[in-house]
C-alpha cells in the first residue's frame, strides 16, 4: 500500500474581529497528522463545530493552514505554484452536505455534471458528452438522457446528491472528500447514497474522507475512523475496532450517547457526560476533554496535553490513560 | 382515553396545488401514556401537531376531524373555550426549532413566568417563584435565570423552551423533533431529562422525530407516519420487535446500528409528492409486496392485527 495523502502538524486558526479589530483566533483545526493509504476511507467524526469541515476544506486547498503541511501524492499543496496546485486539484473531487445550494439552480444536470471537464479543459465537446453520460449511468440517474436536460428544481433530493457525486466523480479524481454528504436527506435514502458512494469509491479505488457527525453510518461506511475533539484528533484506528473497544474517554462518550433502535432504551436512563463543547478561542488547558471526562485526573490531564499514544495495531489515542499501554 | 383522534385533516394551499399534509388522521393517547409520532421529513408529522392545537396556518385549504381531550369535543370549542379549557394547560408544545425563537430581550423567567401570568393571573412574583422552580427542575440554576437567550448554549435553550411548555402543569406535552438540533451528547442528556419527566410528573407526550432509535427511548407507543397517513400504530414492543406494515419494516431495516451487526438496507424509490400523492396505498410504488392490481387501486383500510396493532396495508387485510 502507498500513501496517497499526508498530513503534518495541520494547524488552521480563523481570526476572531470586533469592530475591525482582531481579538483572538479560532484554533479549528490546531495540530492534526494522519496519512492516507490509497483506495481507503476515512471517516471523521465529532461534534458540530470540532473542526471537521475546515480540515477537509485544507485538504482540498480552499483554506490555507497557519502551520503544517499537506502532501499530495508527494507534493506539499500549499509549495506548489499555481499551475501545479491546478493540476492537482484536478485530481481531488468534493461532496458537500446542502444538495440544495450546491448545485446551480440555472443550470441544466448535464451542464452541472459537465463543468469540471469545462474548467479543467478536459477532452472536447463530443468526448465530454460521453463522459457526461457514463458518469449519470455510474451514480444510477438513468436513463441518462432523461435526467441530463432537467433543471436541479425538478428532480429529489436524494437524486440531487446524486448529481453532486456524479460532478466530483467525473474528472476522474483520485481523492475525495465528501462533508456529510447524506445529512440533509432523508433517513430511508441515506443509506442508498452511501452505498453507492462506497460501490463508486471501490470501482474507481478512490481514496475518500468521510465528514459526518453519525458515526453509526461511518461503522459501515469507513475503514479507518478519526475522532475529532475541539480541533484534535483524539482518537485513530480501524473503524470497527474502534467502535467495539474504544480507548478515549470522548469516544466511549459519543458511543454510550447514541441509541440503536430498541423499545428497552425507555426504561433506563442513558449513560451520559454532561458539560458542553468548549471554546476553540480559549480551549481548555492540557487535554481539552478534562471538564467533561469522567476519568480526569487533577494535575495531570489539566496540565499538559496528553500525545497520541499507539495502543495496538494501528491504533492511536490522546489520552494518558493510555500512558503505560503503549 | 385522554385523547381521541378522528379522522383529522389539514391541507394547504400552494402555487402547485392542495398539499395533502394531514390527510384522515386518527389515533388515541392515555393519560401517561408517550406516544411517538415517526415519519421521514415532509411526512405530515408538524402538519398534525398544528392540527391538533387548532392552530392551521394561513394558506390551509382543509381543516377537519374530531378531536375529544379530557372529556370535551375540541374542534366545537369557541376560541376562547378553546384557550381556556386546552392552551391554557391542557396540551402544550414546544415547536420544530423553538431554542431558536426565545425572545433575545427578556430574560428567560419572564418568558417561562409569561404564560401564567397572562392566562392564569397569577401576581408577577409567585408566577417568577413558579418560573424559576421548573427552570430548576430542568437543571437550569436560578442564578441563570434572569438572564437572556444568547447567554445559553443550545441545550440550554432547549430546556428553557421545554420550561415553557411545563410551567402550567399541561396533561398533554406535544415535542416537535425536541433535539434534532443539538449535538449528540446534548441531546442524550435532554433525553435523559425528558425520561425523568416522564417518570416523575404524571404528563402524556407526543414526541414527534424522525429518528426510530431516538422515539424508542421514550416511547410506549409509536404511530408511523407516510405521505399525510398513519400506516402502522401500537406498542413500542410490538413495532420495533414484530413491524406489520412494509413500510415499518423497511424503515427499521435502513437503520445503522452502532451495536448490532446489520448492514442497513435502503428504501428504493423516493418520498411521494404530497399533491398528487400515489393512488391507492401511497407506498405502493416503493413497496416489494405490492400486489398489482389491487394496492394501486384501493387504499387499505386499518385493521386490528396482533391484539392492539393497528395497520393500513392490503397484506394484513387478507389474513
Ligand atoms: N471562515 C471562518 N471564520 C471564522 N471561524 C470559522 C470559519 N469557519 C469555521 N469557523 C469556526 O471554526 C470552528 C470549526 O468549524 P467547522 O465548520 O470546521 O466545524 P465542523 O466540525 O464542520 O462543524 P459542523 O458539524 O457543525 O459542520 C467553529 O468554531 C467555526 O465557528
Ligand atoms: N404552510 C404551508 N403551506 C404549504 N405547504 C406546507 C405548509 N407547511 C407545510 N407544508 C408542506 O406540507 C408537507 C408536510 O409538512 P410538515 O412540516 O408537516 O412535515 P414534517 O413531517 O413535520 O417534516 P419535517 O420532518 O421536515 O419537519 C410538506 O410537503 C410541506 O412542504
Ligand atoms: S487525558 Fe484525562 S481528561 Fe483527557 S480523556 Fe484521558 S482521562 Fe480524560
Ligand atoms: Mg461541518
Ligand atoms: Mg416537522
Amino acid at each position: 500500500m502507498s500513501v496517497l495523502v499526508e498530513v503534518q502538524g495541520l494547524k488552521v486558526y480563523f481570526p476572531v474581529r470586533r469592530f475591525l479589530k482582531t481579538v483572538g483566533v479560532v484554533k479549528a483545526v490546531d495540530g492534526v497528522s494522519v496519512a492516507l493509504e490509497k483506495g481507503e476511507t476515512l471517516a471523521l467524526v465529532g461534534e458540530s463545530g470540532c473542526g471537521k469541515t475546515t480540515f477537509g476544506k485544507a485538504l482540498l486547498g480552499a483554506v490555507k493552514p497557519f502551520a503544517g503541511k499537506i502532501y499530495f501524492d508527494g507534493q506539499e499543496i500549499n509549495s506548489v505554484d499555481d499551475r501545479q496546485l491546478e493540476a492537482i486539484k484536478r485530481r481531488i473531487g468534493a461532496v458537500f452536505q446542502d444538495p440544495y445550494s450546491s448545485l446551480n439552480p440555472m443550470f441544466t444536470i448535464y451542464r452541472i455534471v459537465e463543468e469540471p471537464l469545462v474548467v479543467h479543459g478536459i477532452g472536447s465537446p463530443k468526448d465530454r458528452k460521453e463522459t457526461v453520460f457514463k458518469a449519470l449511468e455510474d451514480v444510477k440517474l438513468v436513463p441518462a438522457e432523461d435526467f441530463a436536460y432537467k433543471y436541479p428544481h425538478m428532480i429529489s433530493g436524494g437524486q440531487r446528491q446524486r448529481v453532486a457525486i456524479a460532478r466530483a466523480i467525473i474528472s476522474r479524481p483520485e481523492f475525495i472528500v465528501a462533508d456529510e454528504p447524506v445529512t440533509m436527506l432523508d433517513a430511508s435514502i441515506r443509506v442508498e447514497i452511501l452505498l453507492l458512494l462506497r460501490e463508486i469509491q471501490r470501482k474507481l479505488g478512490l481514496t475518500m474522507v468521510y465528514i459526518t457527525h453519525d458515526i453509526a453510518t461511518a461503522k459501515y461506511f469507513s475503514d479507518r475512523i478519526a475522532v475529532m475533539y475541539a480541533g484534535k484528533f483524539v482518537e485513530l484506528g480501524p473503524t470497527k475496532d474502534v467502535l467495539k473497544n474504544p480507548s478515549h474517554p470522548y469516544t466511549q462518550a459519543l458511543i454510550d450517547a447514541i441509541p440503536d433502535p430498541d423499545p428497552r432504551n425507555r426504561l433506563s436512563f442513558r449513560k451520559v457526560v454532561g458539560g458542553e463543547p468548549p471554546s476553540l478561542i480559549n480551549p481548555p488547558s492540557g487535554c481539552r476533554f478534562h471538564p467533561r471526562c469522567p476519568f480526569f485526573m487533577q494535575g495531570k490531564c489539566d496540565a499538559s496535553e496528553p500525545p497520541l499514544y499507539s495502543v495496538g495495531p494501528d491504533r492511536f489515542t490522546a489520552c494518558f490513560l493510555a500512558e503505560h499501554q503503549s | 382515553m385522554l385523547l381521541r383522534v378522528e379522522n383529522l385533516f389539514l391541507y394547504y394551499e400552494s402555487e402547485r396545488g392542495i398539499v395533502r399534509a394531514v390527510d384522515g388522521v386518527g389515533f388515541e393517547l392515555g393519560t401517561k401514556e408517550t406516544l411517538s409520532i415517526v415519519g421521514e421529513s415532509g411526512s405530515g408529522k408538524s402538519s398534525l401537531a398544528l392540527g391538533l392545537i387548532r392552530l392551521p396556518p394561513k394558506n390551509t385549504a382543509k381543516y377537519a376531524g374530531e378531536i375529544f381531550f379530557d372529556g370535551l369535543d375540541v374542534m366545537k370549542l369557541s376560541d376562547e373555550e378553546f384557550r381556556k379549557k386546552v392552551r391554557l394547560n391542557g396540551i402544550a408544545m414546544v415547536f420544530q426549532g423553538a431554542m431558536n425563537t426565545l425572545n433575545p430581550v427578556i430574560p428567560i423567567v419572564k418568558q417561562v413566568a409569561e404564560p401564567l401570568i397572562q392566562g392564569f393571573n397569577i401576581p408577577k412574583n409567585e408566577a417568577h417563584q413558579k418560573a424559576v422552580e421548573t427552570l430548576s427542575y430542568l437543571g437550569i440554576k436560578p442564578e441563570m435565570a434572569s438572564r437572556y437567550p444568547h447567554e445559553f448554549s443550545g441545550g440550554m435553550r432547549q430546556r428553557v423552551a421545554i420550561a415553557m411548555a411545563l410551567v402550567t402543569n399541561p396533561k398533554i406535552v406535544i415535542l416537535d423533533e425536541p433535539t434534532s438540533a443539538l449535538d449528540i451528547i446534548t441531546q442524550a442528556n435532554i433525553m435523559n431529562l425528558l425520561k425523568k419527566l416522564k417518570n416523575e410528573i404524571g404528563t402524556s407526550y407526543i414526541f414527534i422525530t424522525h429518528d426510530l432509535a431516538l422515539a424508542s427511548e421514550l416511547a410506549d407507543k409509536v404511530a408511523i407516519m407516510y405521505a399525510g397517513r398513519i400506516v402502522e400504530n401500537g406498542p413500542a414492543e410490538k413495532i420495533f420487535n414484530s413491524p406489520k406494515h412494509p413500510y415499518t419494516q423497511l424503515l427499521i431495516e435502513s437503520v445503522p446500528t452502532l451495536r448490532a451487526e446489520r448492514v442497513p438496507k435502503f428504501i428504493p424509490g423516493a418520498p411521494p409528492d404530497l399533491i398528487n400523492p400515489p393512488s391507492g396505498c401511497r407506498f405502493h410504488p416503493r413497496c416489494p409486496y405490492m400486489i398489482k392490481g389491487k394496492c394501486e387501486r384501493e387504499e387499505p383500510r386499518i385493521t386490528t392485527v396482533d391484539g392492539d396493532v393497528r395497520v393500513s396495508c392490503w397484506l394484513r387485510e387478507e389474513m
